[in-house]
């Protein structure tokens, strides 16, 4: 009888030996993916041409997927500060919410101010309410030592309620018949689209913050403490680093981020706050972060390649009449496959004989 | 009992590592029925030996003898076949399953558990050894005492006919200790060799029939226990009196007072006092788990003191740790350096940062630049063996991380040093610089060297204080011959004096 064993590789692999894991896992999930489709009795090459056309096969594609890569990035950003420091931010959703509930207020309050002093102010104040929302877990943990994964997940629920709330109620628009959403923002309340495409300033929004956030984590003394922190807590106790603090502070730099993308979502996609704005890009994020291994270069790349694919699944959904939750199922099957391909960096698998 | 031919025979037995011979020339015999106790300081040998016959370490030379018959090649496996099985100093159960479920982790006869069956045999097994537990129990929610037990148990439960323990009592309150010495003796007395590993010269009196001594490496002693006439007899044999490591210490005259403790206790320490001043090495000695840990841990700020003061470089703990300067104050250079002194999977770089940060910053910028400047530096300086600063902490041998550690606490120009284990796994050459090093920096500093070594006490420390179940039992200079002649009894808990000892004279 053969046994199956694991191994440690003594040696982690090569770039080439991770690469090769990489493309296996994306063939991995796609496969899976085709046999999903041929189980619904759909063509899974079609399927699969159609995604791949949807997502990057024309311009106006192009441009879909960069629309829906900038909240993506943001979200994505946040969470990455925050699981260096191995603190798990499940709740870039609900400090998404409580950005858009923000800027909202901001725009609905102070409507007439000039834009050039209200999309700042709404931006600020998104960055606040979303890094509130981020602080709660984060003193939560470290005075009382519950687990973030928890807690951030449940506010989640409670954030979308609030934002909820405040649509079907106060903040509703008195002509919308009955529909929850508040008036359209006024015209210095939009952030507007960049030339003659569809893609918003929001992105330049995107390179700044990655900018910021890549030299903040590389080349200052607190960016280094987050990284020697996440690796080895007891290194951090003995070396005095003030673990607490750290908490409080990646979590408010999380959680603001991750509000600048709620912002720009009420700001320049709906033009006003309604709950359809909730599309699940801060759980998409947590891929996007783990994808990208938590560099901000790559969760550019990553964070585009997963909006091409909301894109593309929406056309297969369309064409093939598959039901809206195969997207998610897809996400789900990459980052599965990633994740047990990422066992055979460090593990490989030796067939032995039995004695 | 009959005597019978022995279970194992170890014959020449030799394994080097580099220039340090770990174990040379040792032959030994374990027998069904007996207790063989492995008694050495730390660093004589023991663990190669049990590694040896856990079939982790090939020796170089040497044979293994099972029942009588040579083993070629002695692997973990074979070692499982021959029944040999070991209890080590940290427990390898699954916390959050039951007693019954650990005991019969592993098991591969069949593919359905049955929990009820489970729990039948391993309450038949405890009753059978005298190991009373109650199977449904959680490990998580056990003492340590029981989570021996159960340790034992799941050899026992694999019919293991040698059964090894290392340091068994070193985790266990005295009451657990009795009890498991009971244990010890029922297995014995149902045929199975218990070998036990020790360095507490009490127990291996109480409880051994044959005791083996080894030191440096070699067997020097092989008798019966009813050969050993006391206890200052047994500490003779083990200490010996060796040729000390040459170094050149010539006392400093003691400058002003670093560290000062009064009345320092917690639920571990009692009314510690100790006086540091520089210029000084003030050495810790004691059996591991006598309160060390508490009080290295405490004067370096990562515990608060409960009872009792400290005072470091003239400020309160409070004060000190409040705001401590990076540099010209407190280095701390622990024991585990892999989880505590380094980030292991970040690059040397990053680890020096690790405690001079503060030294590489400029506003919030870390000029990390200048960092890598003066890791290259300190790696020549220090001798460090790696590729380069690049290379991450994991990929340095032991040494050459302590090395690194050392480096960069030195770099911070410390006034008080605590030291633990400083030159634990180094070979012998990195041995002695490290101890000139240690001897260089006390022009400026205090050094607290808490160490299980007894050669390395007295060649380094101008003081040495003993400790016993959290407290100093005595502290003399190392000028003191007589009591010197005493240390191994101090840590066995024997009080000083001169009644009964007049054999080491």
């Amino acid at each position: 009888m053969s046994v199956l064993q694991i191994k440690r590789r003594q040696e982690p692999l090569f770039i080439w030996g991770s690469c090769l894991i990489f493309l296996g896992a994306i063939v991995l999930s796609l496969g899976i993916s085709s046999l999903l489709l041929l189980i619904q009795d759909r063509p899974p090459i079609q399927g699969l041409v159609l995604l791949f056309q949807g997502a990057f096969g024309s311009r106006w594609a192009l441009e879909d997927c960069l629309v829906k890569a900038i909240p993506i990035f943001l979200c994505s950003l946040g969470v990455a500060i925050a699981f260096r420091l191995q603190v798990w931010n499940i709740g870039a959703e609900g400090q998404f919410a409580l950005g858009a509930v923000g800027a909202t207020w901001i725009a609905l309050n102070f409507g007439t101010l000039p834009a050039p002093l209200l999309i700042p102010l709404m931006l600020a104040t998104a960055g606040i309410f979303g890094g509130l929302w981020g602080l709660i877990p984060a003193v939560l943990k470290t005075r009382l030592r519950t687990n973030e994964i928890i807690t951030t997940l449940m506010l989640n629920y409670i954030a979308i309620l609030i934002l909820d709330y405040l649509v079907y109620g106060p903040w509703k628009d008195p002509v919308s018949f009955g529909f929850p959403m508040t008036e359209v923002f006024s015209d210095s309340a939009i952030v507007g689209s960049i030339g003659a495409t569809r893609i918003n300033w929001g992105l330049l929004l995107c390179v700044v913050f990655g900018v910021m956030v890549w030299v903040f984590l590389r080349f200052t003394r607190l960016g280094y403490e987050l990284k020697a922190s996440g690796e080895n807590i007891n290194a951090a106790r003995y070396a005095r680093l003030p673990y607490e603090r750290l908490v409080w502070l990646v979590m408010i730099l999380s959680g603001a981020l991750a509000g600048s993308a709620g912002f720009l979502e009420a700001s320049a996609s709906l033009n006003r706050l309604q709950p359809s704005i909730m599309v699940g890009y801060g759980y998409t994020a947590i891929v996007v972060a783990w994808l990208a291994r938590l560099n901000p270069l790559y969760i550019g790349i990553a964070s585009y390649l997963l909006a091409g694919l909301r894109v593309g699944v929406e056309h297969i959904q369309l064409d093939l009449q598959v039901p809206a939750a195969f997207g998610g199922i897809m996400e789900g099957l990459i980052l599965l496959t990633l994740l047990a391909g990422s066992f055979f960096n460090h593990y490989r698998l030796v067939i032995r004989r039995a004695p | 009992m009959t005597p019978s031919s022995p279970l194992i025979r170890l014959e020449s037995i030799r394994k080097t590592y580099g220039p340090v011979v770990a174990n040379d020339n040792i032959s030994l015999d374990f027998s069904a029925g007996k207790i063989t106790a492995l008694l050495g300081e730390n660093g004589a040998g023991k663990s190669t030996l049990m590694s040896i016959l856990a079939g982790r370490t090939q020796p170089d030379s040497g044979r293994i003898m099972i029942d009588g018959e040579l083993q070629k090649k002695f692997s973990t496996q074979a070692a499982i076949n021959a029944g040999i099985g070991m209890v080590y100093q940290h427990f390898q159960l699954v916390e959050a399953m039951t007693v019954a479920e650990n005991i019969y982790l592993g098991r591969h006869d069949r593919f359905w558990l049955s929990p009820k069956r489970m729990i039948r045999e391993a309450t038949e097994l405890g009753q059978r050894f005298g190991l009373q537990i109650d199977p449904s129990a959680r490990v998580d929610s056990l003492s340590m005492g029981e989570k021996q037990r159960v340790e034992i148990l799941k050899l026992l439960q694999r019919e293991c006919r040698i059964l090894i323990f290392d340091e068994p009592t070193a985790v266990l309150t005295p009451q657990e200790g009795e009890q498991l010495f009971e244990a010890m003796k029922f297995m014995a007395a149902q045929e199975k060799a218990v070998v036990f590993i020790s360095h507490k010269l009490s127990e291996v009196m109480a409880v051994a029939d044959d005791i083996a001594i080894l030191r440096k490496g070699a067997i020097v002693d092989d008798i019966a226990a009813s050969e050993v006439t006391s206890e200052a007899d047994l500490a003779r044999r083990m200490v010996g009196r060796d040729v000390l490591l040459h170094v050149d210490r010539t006392p400093l005259e003691p400058k002003q007072v670093f560290l000062e403790t009064d009345g320092l206790g917690d639920a571990v320490l009692k009314d510690i006092r100790i006086t540091l001043r520089q210029g000084e090495i003030l050495g810790i000695v004691g059996v591991a788990g006598n309160g060390q840990k508490q009080l290295v841990e405490t004067i370096c700020g990562l515990r608060p003191p409960e009872t009792g003061r400290v005072r470091i470089l003239g400020l309160e703990w409070n004060d000190f740790f409040r705001n401590m300067p990076w540099d010209a104050a407190l280095s701390y250079i622990p024991e585990d350096r892999q989880g505590l002194a380094t980030c292991l999977g970040l690059d040397l770089v990053d680890n020096v940062l690790l405690t001079t940060r503060q030294g590489f910053t400029t506003g919030p910028w870390l000029n990390r630049g200048k960092a890598e400047q003066k890791t290259r530096e300190l790696v020549g300086q220090f001798s460090i063996r790696t590729p380069g600063t690049g290379t991450t902490a994991a990929r340095l041998s032991g040494g050459n991380l302590q090395k690194m550690v050392l480096a960069r606490e030195f770099y911070r120009r410390p006034r008080v040093i605590v030291a633990e284990q400083p030159t634990q796994g180094l070979d012998i050459g990195a041995m002695e610089e490290v101890w000139t090093i240690l001897l260089k920096a006390r022009e400026r500093a205090g050094i607290l060297l808490v160490t299980g070594d007894l050669k390395e006490a007295i060649t380094l420390c101008d003081r040495i204080a003993v400790m016993f179940e959290g407290r100093i039992v005595d502290e003399f200079s190392t000028e003191d011959s007589e009591k010197l002649a005493q240390i191994g009894l101090m840590m066995a808990g024997v009080p000083s004096g001169r009644d009964g000892l007049s054999s080491l004279s």
